[in-house]
């Protein structure tokens, strides 16, 4: 790696550490929360506008499309969450979605700056990975799991300005299961079984629980404006991801059918892809079904997050195998 | 049972969770039909394994369970397709009724102003501003309609179109296509009499097969792969070519309606000359090394090593008393060494193509359907918008004109960037002319929706709910 991409990818990584202390700040100090919010898109802007040069500079230097490995495209996940909250708080007056987006970016940039040197390092690719086909398939997914990813921050978002706490707390210790378990998978050797019902059991203990801990509401913190707002950026953020995910799926097939003659295998990761996809188009169904609560279609969108998250690290850190462990880095 | 009991969007969203846990389920547990049982073996244990086959996880997407989830769901497609998608196509026809003052201001997103000039110059204004916004607009007297992204309303039609034609495009495959994988070494062929098909087949297999005239590999300098390549001839049963083509991953042979795929590759045997006699043995894959193994008597055994197909190779031999097997020598392709009495040339070693092949005859179907879905799944993104307004020429202030403009409307998604649209636009209408304080205006308004003819009309807003 060149000095010029260090320096981008480190500017890049401290904006969303700043970025995520101002919006903190904003929380902190009422008085000057407007301009607090404005300064912190706005450092996030210029991380995101680091960022975008250094995957650039990284894809001349490397002479190919830069995002073939885990530590690529977590440097895209973390430019698409950026991105897509910028995006959406040009629309949307997004206050607390701000620290969760920049929190999200720079945990993504330590979990890509953990990973082992080989897999920052420029390699060369395998043969299957040798496609234009590779840049048409992969991107969109990417950018699909940052945008659930926002929808899911927004639910909790959703959950808190509905004065549902109880309901936070629990669906953040399923999130937080989740994320431990991941964590684990790729920096330990813990047995894969532990951590596969470390993600699962926490998913679903956690979210059941939130669920049940629906009826529970703290009426003074009830801000039913807000709460409606972030229930659209859920939505909204949805509908982009989800054509986006549709579209992965479908170029990945083509490529598949291309490249081995068919375009669905079962492979484990098609298989999390698949159940994603469902999982949104059941929120999608339950939306247009008019019967459940935003808190509801909130909590959904919790567990479309979980399962985002399974599909996009899930795979190589808890031990799934399959035609896309290419990303894997522990043997 | 009639149709119309599967169409619900509750049992739909049952049976999508259901799927989606099945297929994560399959996920988790290597499936026989991908890796082979000895796969699942490995993983769980043996006795795990048999539990798992008995529960028909380790094949799970072939079982009747899973297979009949997905003849649920396309019957509840169907049928909710048919019932209440496919009918609100309809409402694309729908023209928008022109709604007065009352109507508009029950929108839950409406605007009242009084501006400072006339009527048709103020609607004017808000025509134009509305269609840069890209709405298409409509005018009668002084009422206003406009709507955007109306094409969105066929967004559930199309997609459900194009899943269905995605099953039956499945479906065509399934019954009549076949695949399968043949490792081919250099000089053999390839025919189709071993290949897989499903039970309900009522598809033929073609006369011709695919001979392997060369097959390759080019490295990395790191000496990692970096592309496999095959030169293959389409023979008929004379041995007449038919076509030749050269292969590599990525870009396959087709011929006929099969598509041939280089899918992997390796060393098959090497060719050795024992004084001058050359024989082929058989390697065998050992990690990252090919080995052939060759018994002389009862207790010795030579293996020759071979680490690529340029490397030289090496011979080893091994007796029981030896720990280890015994590096002899190391022979680079074309040379011989001596051995007591024996010549060992290493001539050449003899490399395999896997060859991955099918025929897929819904494929074209297929593909039409995911382009029909993708293009469903954008529509759905989307939002709907319709406008309504209406604008009446109100007392004059100071002799100059002034009118009373009200405008409304409702967006299927995305509210609240509909209502700050709307809001800004308002607003520029507002600065551009001078409001007068809507205080007097209510008087005004309330005259003029007394003039409104009382018509009943329902709007395509109501319907859409
Ligand atoms: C299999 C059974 C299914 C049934 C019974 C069903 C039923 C429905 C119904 C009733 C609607 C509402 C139409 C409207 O109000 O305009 C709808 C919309 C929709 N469905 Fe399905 N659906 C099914 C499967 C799927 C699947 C697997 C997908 C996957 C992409 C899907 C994607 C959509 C989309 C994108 C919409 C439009 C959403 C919108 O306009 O915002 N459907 N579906």
């Amino acid at each position: 790696m060149s000095d010029i991409q260090v320096t981008l990818t480190n500017t890049a990584g401290i904006s969303s550490v700043v970025s995520f202390w101002v919006f903190v700040g904003s929380n902190a100090l009422s008085k000057k929360k407007e301009h607090l919010v404005k300064a912190a898109q706005f450092v996030m802007l210029i991380g995101f506008a680091a960022l975008t040069a250094a995957i650039v500079t990284r894809g001349f230097e490397s002479d190919r499309f830069p995002l073939s490995n885990l530590y690529e495209s977590l440097l895209w996940f973390a430019w698409a969450v950026m991105g897509g909250y910028l995006a959406l708080s040009r629309t949307y007056d997004l206050k607390q979605l701000g620290w969760l987006a920049s929190l999200t970016a720079a945990v993504f940039f330590l979990y890509g700056s953990w990973l082992p040197a080989g897999q920052q390092e420029i390699k060369p690719l395998v043969p299957a990975l040798v496609s234009y086909w590779r840049q048409i398939h992969v991107p969109p997914l990417i950018v699909s799991y940052a945008m659930f990813f926002i929808a899911g921050l927004s639910a909790f978002v959703q959950l808190w300005q509905a004065g549902r706490l109880r309901s936070v707390l629990l669906a953040a210790i399923a999130l937080t299961a989740g994320l431990s378990a991941i964590g684990l998978g790729t920096f330990t050797d813990v047995n894969t079984f532990y951590l596969q019902a470390l993600f699962v059991g926490g998913s679903i203990a956690g979210l059941v629980a939130a669920w049940l801990g629906l009826g529970k509401i703290s009426e003074a913190k009830v801000n039913e404006k807000r709460a409606e707002l972030y229930d659209e950026v859920v939505y909204r953020a949805i509908m982009i991801g989800f054509p986006l995910l549709t579209i992965g799926i479908i170029t990945g097939g083509l490529w598949a059918n291309h490249a081995w003659g068919s375009y669905w295998s079962w492979d484990p990761k098609e298989s999390m892809a698949l159940t994603t996809w469902l999982g949104y188009a059941a929120y999608i169904h339950l939306r247009i079904h008019h019967e459940c609560s935003s808190e509801k279609l909130s909590l959904v969108a919790v567990g479309g997050m979980l399962l985002t998250v399974l599909t996009y690290l899930g795979f190589n850190s808890l031990g799934f195998g399959g035609l896309h462990s290419y990303g894997k880095f522990k043997d | 049972m009639r149709l119309s009991a599967f169409a619900s969007v509750k049992l739909t969203i049952a049976l999508m969770t259901l799927i989606a846990v099945s297929i994560l389920v399959g996920a988790w547990c290597p499936q026989e039909s991908q890796v082979g049982f000895q796969k699942v073996v490995e993983t769980f244990g043996a006795e795990n394994a048999g539990y798992l086959r008995q529960w028909g996880i380790t094949d799970l997407f072939h079982t009747p369970f899973f297979l009949g989830l997905i003849g649920m769901l396309t019957v509840n497609m169907i049928a909710c397709s048919v019932q209440r998608v496919f009918p609100k196509a309809r409402l694309l026809k729908q023209k928008m009724p022109y709604l007065g003052e009352k109507e508009i201001s029950k929108f839950p997103v409406s605007r009242e102003m009084v501006l400072k000039t006339e009527a048709d110059v103020a609607f004017k204004e808000l025509a134009e501003a509305l269609k840069k916004q890209q709405y298409s607009v409509q005018i009668q007297g002084n009422k206003l309609t406009a709507e955007w992204g109306k094409i969105a309303l066929l967004a559930a039609t199309i997609t459900h179109i194009g899943l269905l034609s995605l099953l039956a495009g499945v479906t065509i495959t399934s019954w009549t296509g076949f695949n399968g994988f043949k490792p081919v070494p250099i000089g053999g062929k390839l025919n189709f009499g071993e290949s897989e098909h499903s039970k309900l087949w009522i598809g033929k297999l073609p006369p011709w097969e695919v001979r392997v005239d060369d097959t390759r590999r080019e490295n990395y300098a790191s000496g990692d792969p970096k592309q496999w390549y095959s030169n293959l001839s389409v023979v008929d049963k004379d041995g007449k070519v038919l076509h030749k083509q050269e292969i590599s991953v990525n870009n396959p042979l087709s011929y006929g309606g099969v598509d041939v795929y280089q899918s992997s590759w390796g060393l098959d045997a090497i060719e050795i000359a024992f004084n001058g006699r050359p024989t082929q043995l058989p390697l065998r894959q050992m990690g990252g090394t090919h080995a052939a193994f060759m018994q002389l008597d009862e207790n010795t055994t030579m293996i020759f090593s071979l680490r690529g197909q340029d490397k030289p190779v090496r011979v080893f031999a091994k007796i029981p008393e030896w720990q280890q097997p015994k590096m002899l020598a190391e022979i680079p392709a074309g040379y011989a060494s001596k051995f007591g009495e024996v010549q060992i040339a290493y001539l050449k070693a003899i490399p395999v193509t896997g060859l991955q092949y099918k025929s897929d005859p819904g494929l074209p179907l297929t593909y039409v359907a995911f382009g029909i879905i993708m293009l469903g799944v954008m529509l759905a993104a989307i939002p709907f918008r319709q406008v309504w307004a209406v604008a009446v020429a109100a007392d004059p202030i100071d002799g100059a004109p002034t009118c009373h403009m009200l405008l409304g409307g409702t967006s299927k998604k995305a509210k609240t960037d509909f209502e700050r649209k709307l809001e800004k636009l308002s607003q520029k209408i507002s600065v551009k002319f001078g409001t007068v304080e809507l205080a007097t205006s209510s008087a005004a308004a309330e005259a003029a929706a007394s003039q409104e003819k009382k018509t009943e009309v329902e709007t395509t807003a109501a319907t859409n709910g």
